[in-house]
């Protein structure tokens, strides 16, 4: 069976677990606050997304830290787990733009949803290269208990 | 002397209805942005842009497919009607804006 998302990914192949089906009422920036009932972004007209009404809605990594920032995360220096803490990385293009978020499992391993398709498991910088860009800012929040 | 035939030129044979040409271009447009978040770069694909321009004869296609699952045409149909009836506190509530469409549509007498 050709494995589509390893060829739009090529370093994901046989390294990542496909944990939900194709969904298109969220994506991954709800994904990565936790959220599955909403599209999250900030450009286009205000009725498509639902964004933060304390953060500018503009393509800026500064706005994506923001929205996090209401969620209680702190930016932080490296995806090494930390005992009572989640994370989440935000992924930018060459230019600097936000392209994607990602979640940080208990397991040390990071969950993704991948636009409109699916979730996936899968190591963090395996979703990097030409569609996502790079992992550009980490923050974190502590666990609830 | 012989001609050359015109690329792709349609024939009665092959001529695309307009439920075809709109799965045509849908299919085009989602294996380009299946995997992206970007709103603004899923709705400024060509194809997306194209099924657009085709007007109010694709909705009931897209009513059609929003009744099964909600889905992204909630972004194409304020584009094609030049109405919006979501609610601006449902903004981004895909299953929400998929049911104010269908509600809208039922009202304006639209089958699908």
């Amino acid at each position: 069976m050709v494995d589509h998302l390893a060829i739009l990914f090529p370093k994901l192949a046989n390294k990542y677990r496909v944990t939900s089906e194709r969904d298109a009422e969220y994506n991954c920036i709800a994904w990565a606050a936790g959220v599955t009932n909403a599209w999250w972004w900030p450009i286009g007209d205000p009725k498509d997304n639902y964004w933060p009404h304390e953060v500018p809605r503009v393509l800026t990594l500064e706005a994506f830290q923001a929205v996090f920032e209401i969620l209680r995360h702190k930016t932080c220096e490296s995806e090494q787990p930390e005992s009572g803490f989640e994370k989440v990385a935000i992924f930018a293009d060459d230019r600097g733009l936000p392209t994607h978020g990602a979640r940080q499992l208990a397991n040390g391993r990071w969950t993704s949803k991948l636009g409109k398709a699916e979730d996936i498991e899968h190591d963090l910088h395996d979703l990097e290269g030409e569609i996502y860009g790079k992992v550009v800012l980490f923050l974190k929040r502590p666990v609830e208990q | 002397m012989a001609t050359v035939p015109v690329k792709n030129a349609p024939t009665d044979e092959t001529k695309e209805t307009i439920e075809q040409r709109f799965r045509r271009l849908e299919a085009a447009w989602e294996a380009d942005t299946m995997y992206l978040s970007d709103t603004q770069k899923i709705i400024d694909h060509p194809a997306f842009q194209e099924i657009i321009g085709m007007g109010e004869a694709v909705i009931p296609f897209m009513l059609h497919d929003l009744e099964k699952e909600p889905g992204q045409w909630v972004w194409a149909l304020p584009r094609i009607t030049g109405v919006n009836p979501v609610s601006r506190d449902d903004a981004g509530q895909m299953r929400k804006m998929s049911e104010a469409w269908l509600k809208w549509a039922r009202e304006q007498g639209y089958q699908w």
